[in-house]
């Protein structure tokens, strides 16, 4: 009998990023099999392929021994393939039961959409969840109302409605509950006796364990090993998953180790952080580890203002503050960089000037701009940083992504800032300008700036910061330092095997 | 961030409430006064030669609905009335100029409609230009062929095609037919599944995709629509004017979207529904009524629709935020 899926060869590319470059895979009828690896190993960009989302750039995918190539994930749907996306496939100013059905609308005779039946199937597949979160999700809510975990449980439930007979579980635990988690394994083992198919990525090992037959490991875009569950052990996986560990070049501890902090926090909490406690020296770079959305950006935009601090105390300079919003945090000298250029920080259509004096106006309560006069300081920000631009006067948007980002620090190393949070900078810019970026980040913090870095890319923290501070679930689990800064110890903080 | 704290647990009571409320409620304060300053305003006779006048654009706001909640936008609208209405007429004159050729001529026009749409769509959806950019470059292409299907406005439609339209049928106002039959088209879509999947991509792209959407094609079929109802328009135009004009309509672009955003549809798509851009179509022509019987001079009426659709704008961008 052939296999419910089987991958060779697969290989994906998104202009110059490998995002896959050996993708094989074997799972069998009714299994549960694990897919694992470290963050950006390509194991979503696997999954979007088996499902229909992306078109490979080679190899084969055989579903029950046929050979097939989608071209939307349409196509996938009709073979019984059904994927629950890590990002979400939901329509966010779209009612619950409108986005479990899209497209699949339950219709009566003449074609319009039976609200009715839809109704009654949106409850029926609320109900497996029943245990976990009672009626807590009404079928006509936006889904823009929901918490992130129900938000989960809605993408399952769009996942299972369209009956499939292969499942993909692109990190469907991420965001649930305790109870929640048992209730989905509960479904999952129930789907596994009706001999449906499930890969299943998480990243909780104990879960993994738990509940998966067989495992796939990736590193680096590639499969590197396939097991049995029953025949390995979690520090086997961890290893699998990171290769051969590579010490990380030791740097200098500081010396002076009575050095007041710059920054501290002591048991910061809110809806999203648990009892943070963290504090940074001037001249330090501490690195915010763990897997993505364990609250490390959270905790960023928190200290910027730009979301609610509900517990604990926050110190500047042995002076407790309260920011409450962006601008107290920029006049206190904080300054804040995302790598979501465009929503955050760009002021887009703009001038490189504009954005560039964008932080100086809010930090000095300007209201009025010399452009003659702020034009020759600026400049010399934007030259430190070796970006390329023909004139200040051109829009932001003719900038490289890389080039922007630095612009974006620009800005802010002309408000002289005592403390520069960076959440996941280095989004999709090129690696010379994540060389000169973080050149440029460890000289700032040689000048006495105190550093809070969250990269989602583990190597960056690793070869960047002083410390790592590793979060699970919105609290710091665990603070690598000296011989333990490496990718075993961060990949296993991470997945809580600390 | 109050949502992420605290899911509601019936829903959000905003969301319950159809987008077209305010619209609606507008639109009957502004009856009210029109009526308080013009006592005739209940009159068969008022009310029949408003409604003729508030009808195309009534018609144009319906398809502009459809395009913008997909997360696209057509300035080209005006253009294609002017190109439908001159083909129309020309059209009914080289077929015969009698009772006879009308039929084609409003066929062919509405072809023409619908073909500068299908145009728009897939010079957008399967070329991904800008729509922006896109439908203001086609519309100075659908005006320069009008101009040149007819240079000059002139020839006249024969007498039964705009004497049933200022007409009643079976006791009813033609033209009070023609909106009914809208506002059931409107109500026909609702129901429709194309309509949830246009908002779906209009809302989230990424989402639309994963979910199975043919996303190039919903769009394209929404600028089609938009094409269709430009063209009804430009007969109802042809119906009052009588004759072709390759400038008439050049209004209906700007007075549509802000029809649309009246009517509680959102510019950056996925929210919104036809039946507000009727209100919203509706209050825009009472909004100059009203201008008119307070004896303001005329320009004021442009002022002040402008000013109202900015509150309207800024108004979303102010729920947006909360
Ligand atoms: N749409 C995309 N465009 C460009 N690069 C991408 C895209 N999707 C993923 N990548 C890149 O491909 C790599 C693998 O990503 P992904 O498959 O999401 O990893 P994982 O799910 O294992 O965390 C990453 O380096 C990521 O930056
Ligand atoms: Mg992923």
């Amino acid at each position: 009998m052939s296999s419910a899926i089987t991958v060779r060869d697969l290989t994906k590319r998104f202009d110059k990023v490998h995002a896959l470059t050996d993708g094989r895979l074997t799972v069998e009828r009714g299994e549960i099999h694990a897919l694992l690896g470290a963050n950006g190993c390509g194991k979503s960009t696997l999954s979007k392929i088996v499902a229909g989302a992306y078109a490979p750039t080679s190899g084969t995918v055989l579903i029950d021994g046929k050979e097939v190539s989608f071209r939307s994930p349409r196509d996938a749907e009709e073979m019984g393939i059904a994927l629950f996306y890590q990002e979400l496939s939901l329509i966010p100013k779209m009612s619950v039961e409108a986005n479990i059905f899209l497209r699949r609308e339950p219709r009566n005779g003449v074609g319009f959409i039976d609200y009715a039946k839809m109704r009654t199937e949106t409850l029926n597949l609320l109900a497996m969840f029943k245990d976990a979160i009672g009626d807590d999700i009404q079928p006509d809510a936006l889904v823009a109302d929901l918490t992130p975990g129900q938000r989960q449980i809605v993408e399952i439930c769009k996942v299972y409605a369209k009956n499939p007979s292969i499942v993909i579980m692109d990190e469907a635990t991420a965001a649930l509950d305790g109870r929640q988690v048992k209730v989905f394994f509960d479904i999952l083992r129930k789907k596994r006796e009706e001999g449906v198919s499930t890969i299943f990525i998480s990243h909780r090992l104990d879960e993994v364990f738990e509940i998966c037959d067989h495992a796939t490991i990736m590193r680096n875009g590639a499969v590197v090993a396939e097991t049995a569950i029953a025949e390995t052990t979690t520090e086997d996986v961890v290893h699998m998953m990171v290769g051969d560990v590579k010490k990380a070049p030791k740097r200098q501890a500081l010396d002076d180790e009575g050095k007041k902090p710059l920054l501290k926090l002591e048991g910061v909490g809110s809806n999203l952080l648990n009892d943070v406690s963290l504090s940074v020296a001037p001249g330090e770079i501490v690195g915010l580890g763990g897997l993505q959305g364990q609250g490390q950006s959270t905790l960023l935009r928190s200290l910027f203002g730009a979301l609610p601090i509900t517990s604990g105390t926050v110190w500047l300079n042995n002076e407790q503050v309260a920011i409450r919003k962006p601008a107290d945090a920029v006049r206190r000298k904080v300054a804040y960089v995302s790598g979501d250029r465009g929503p955050d920080a760009a002021l887009p259509g703009r001038s490189i000037f504009e954005n560039l004096a964008a932080a100086i106006l809010v930090s000095e309560k300007r209201k009025l701009v010399r452009a003659k006069e702020l034009r020759p300081q600026l400049a010399e920000v934007a030259s430190a940083f070796k970006t390329k631009y023909a004139r200040m006067t051109d829009a932001i948007g003719t900038l490289s992504g890389g080039n922007q980002q630095k612009i974006f620090i620009a800005r802010w190393l002309a408000t002289n800032p005592k403390v520069i949070l960076l959440d996941d900078p280095t989004k999709g810019i090129d690696l010379a300008a994540k060389a000169d970026l973080f050149a440029l980040i460890r000289k700032l913090a040689e000048s006495g700036v105190a550093v809070l870095l969250y990269s989602s890319e583990e190597s960056e923290l690793l070869d960047n910061c002083d410390r790592i501070a590793v979060f699970n679930d919105g609290a710091v689990v665990t603070e690598l330092s000296g011989a333990e800064m490496d990718s075993f110890h961060l990949t296993r903080a991470a997945y809580g095997e600390a | 961030m109050k949502s992420i704290l605290s899911a509601p647990k019936s829903g959000s009571t905003v969301s319950k409430r159809p987008v077209w409320l305010v619209a609606f409620g507008s639109l009957v304060a502004l009856v009210l006064i029109n009526w308080f300053l013009q006592p005739s305003f209940f009159d068969g006779m008022v009310m029949h030669s408003n409604l003729t006048t508030f009808l195309p654009l009534t018609l144009v706001a319906i398809g502009q609905t459809f395009v913008i909640m997909g997360g696209d936008i057509d300035l080209s609208v005006g253009s294609i009335a002017a190109l439908v209405n001159v083909v129309t007429v020309t059209v009914i004159a080289m077929a015969g100029g009698d009772a006879a050729s009308v039929p084609i001529g409003l066929l062919t026009g509405l072809v023409v409609g619908v073909l500068c749409g299908v145009f728009n769509g897939l010079l957008i959806s399967y070329l991904r230009l800008q729509p922006m950019v896109a439908t203001f470059g086609t519309g100075i292409i659908f005006s320069a062929l009008a101009l040149w299907v007819m240079p000059q406005a002139g020839l006249s439609v024969p007498e039964v095609y705009w004497m049933t339209y200022s007409d009643f049928v079976l006791g009813v106002p033609t033209v009070l037919w023609i909106l009914i039959a809208g506002f059931l088209f409107v109500l026909f879509m609702q129901r429709r599944p194309f309509e949830s999947h246009l908002k779906a991509v209009g809302g989230n792209r990424a989402g639309a995709f994963q979910s199975g959407i043919n996303m190039s094609f919903v769009r394209l079929l929404s600028f089609a629509l938009c094409g269709l109802f430009s063209g009804f328009a430009a007969l109802c135009l042809t119906g009052e004017t009588a004759s072709g004009d390759p400038l008439i309509g050049q209004s209906l672009a700007m007075g549509s979207i802000s029809a649309v955003v009246l009517g509680g549809t959102m510019l950056s798509g996925g929210v919104g529904g036809a039946i507000g851009s009727i209100f919203g179509a509706l209050l825009l022509g009472m909004i100059g009524n009203v201008i008119f019987f307070a004896g303001l001079p005329f320009e004021f009426q442009t002022l002040v629709q402008g000013l109202i659709v900015l509150a309207a704008l800024a108004g979303g961008v102010l729920v947006a935020r909360k």
